[in-house]
């Protein structure tokens, strides 16, 4: 398998110990990986180094191969992410935030309708595209800037707390979309506060802890949450 | 410059959705306007205490006064209004939080420091000639005649006027990224104007880039060319200072 994603040895802390110390996760083609953790585990920490929002104080990020302190166009287009909030502008309807964001994300104009067409349908966006963003309930903002994360196809998919104020059925249709797009070859990470119907589809769930990963859980174990809770746990008086 | 060109649509279209801009446009050229037609008709009707406070030039009546009134105005009402607008241009992206979308694209975030700073000069550009044109069609409406070659040299200075305050504002869109908000840059807009003020009370306004389109507008024997082209060296200076800041940002605040 290839890695479309590796982070190797990454630190960053902040004033007061948060942060994630010397951290490593690799993410392969056609693989969906959680990273799971109770609030200020570090999960956004190490997603916002994986996007170059936040510079590794020591260790590196390799998107396909190429460190995201260096990653010119090539390399960001083949990624698609949101993280905490959607690239929705209030004043646009859905249909020009997504349209936006595909030309954003490197779609060449005469592709843009057909691509926004699919994603439109996959999350079911029908009765949002020509609603405003500002007036959109939170769960369907939430979808829409999962549709605009996704808009482009990417090689690499990734979202923090992606299923937050999701309905079931927006749960189930994010599901679908991560799966299918892992079976076309797609890397994802996601990452949770809780093992949610994302996080249980993963083929790979790291639990992370005070800024380190902590452990491994196994998706088809049988009772996963008290497997979480002992890692969490075991980590904390290790410490 | 990665993406600039999509970069420029897509902020061409985000900014012509915007109620922000067209309205602080608006206001700057219905607030102008209004307010010297006001101002110029009761100076006209001998209302004293208004001559008093605008000076001898506006106590005529005429073109003259409502250009004298009309650039005074513009001189800070502009600098506020386009300060204001670049603030929201570049700061509603931390306040709206959609600046976490603009990392990890094929469009740089320089390129879409340097749209927006372009969509921005667009818009002063159309609300400077907005202006003017109501400017001129207020004197006519108030009855001041045909205007004459003096006439069209105030009103093509307040044009210049208008543009150059534009780049006069240009920190309040490095203020916007620095500060990740829309407030450091009102706060740095009204600084422009505050320090502005203090420079023409000190004096020292000719060959202050802040304050000589103004000086140069109202008196355009106080200010030379050199000292005009001054000016240039504010947005010469403080875009691309903006569209790195902006490409180099973390967000870990």
């Amino acid at each position: 398998m290839t890695a479309v994603l590796q982070v190797r040895g990454v630190s960053r802390l902040f004033a007061g110990g948060a942060g994630v110390r010397a951290m490593d996760l690799t993410v392969e083609a056609g693989q969906i990986h959680a990273v799971v953790g109770l609030n200020g585990a570090g999960k956004s920490t190490l997603i916002k180094l994986v996007l170059g929002m936040l510079r590794p104080a020591a260790g590196e990020v390799l998107v396909a191969g190429v460190d995201v302190r260096t990653a010119g166009p090539t390399t960001w287009r083949q990624v698609g992410a949101m993280v905490e909030t959607p690239l929705a502008y209030p004043e646009l309807d859905g249909l020009t935030n997504l349209r936006l964001a595909a030309r954003l994300h490197g779609v060449a104009p005469a592709q843009v309708g057909a691509r926004v067409d699919t994603v439109v349908r996959e999350l079911d966006l029908g009765a949002c595209t020509r609603v405003r963003a500002g007036r959109m309930s939170l769960g369907n903002r939430q979808r829409l800037g999962l549709a605009a994360a996704l808009v482009h196809d990417p090689r690499l998919v990734v979202l923090d707390e992606p299923t937050n104020a999701l309905d079931p059925s927006g749960v189930i249709r994010l599901r679908e979309s991560l799966q299918r797009r892992a079976a076309d070859g797609a890397a994802v990470l996601v990452s949770s506060h809780h093992l949610d119907e994302v996080a249980r589809i993963a083929r790979t769930i790291t639990v992370v802890a005070d800024g380190l990963v902590v452990g491994t859980l196994d998706p088809t174990g049988v009772d996963i949450e008290r497997a979480f809770f002992a890692t969490v746990h075991a980590a904390e008086a290790a410490s | 410059m990665t993406g600039l060109g999509t970069a420029l649509a897509v902020e061409l279209l985000k900014a012509r959705s915007s109620r922000v801009l067209r309205w602080t446009g608006t206001l700057l050229v219905a607030g102008v306007v209004v307010l010297s037609a006001v101002m110029v008709a009761a100076a006209r009707s001998g209302r004293e205490d208004v001559v008093a406070k605008l000076g001898p030039q506006a106590a005529s009546g005429d073109w003259t006064a409502l250009l004298s009134v009309a650039t005074q105005v513009t001189s800070a009402a502009s600098v506020l209004a386009f300060g204001v607008g670049l603030s929201w241009l570049i700061g509603r992206e931390f306040a709206d939080g959609t600046v976490q979308g603009l990392f990890a694209l094929p469009v740089t975030r320089s390129a879409i420091a340097l749209a927006k700073t372009a969509v921005y000069l667009l818009w002063t550009a159309v609300a400077a000639l907005a202006l003017t044109v109501g400017v001129a069609a207020a004197g006519l409406l108030s009855g001041l005649g045909a205007p004459d070659a003096s006439t069209l040299g105030g009103l093509g200075r307040l044009l210049v006027l208008g543009v150059l305050s534009a780049w006069v504002a240009v920190p309040a869109g490095l203020a916007a990224v620095l500060g990740r908000g829309l407030l450091p840059g009102v706060a740095v807009t009204v600084g422009v104007l505050v320090a502005a003020q203090v420079s023409v009370v000190a004096g020292a306004g000719a060959w202050i880039p802040l304050v000589a389109p103004a000086l140069w507008a109202i008196q355009p024997s106080g200010v030379t060319g050199p000292a005009l082209a001054l000016v240039a060296v504010v947005p010469l200076v403080v875009v691309p200072a903006t569209a790195w800041a902006f490409d180099r940002i973390q967000l870990d605040r």
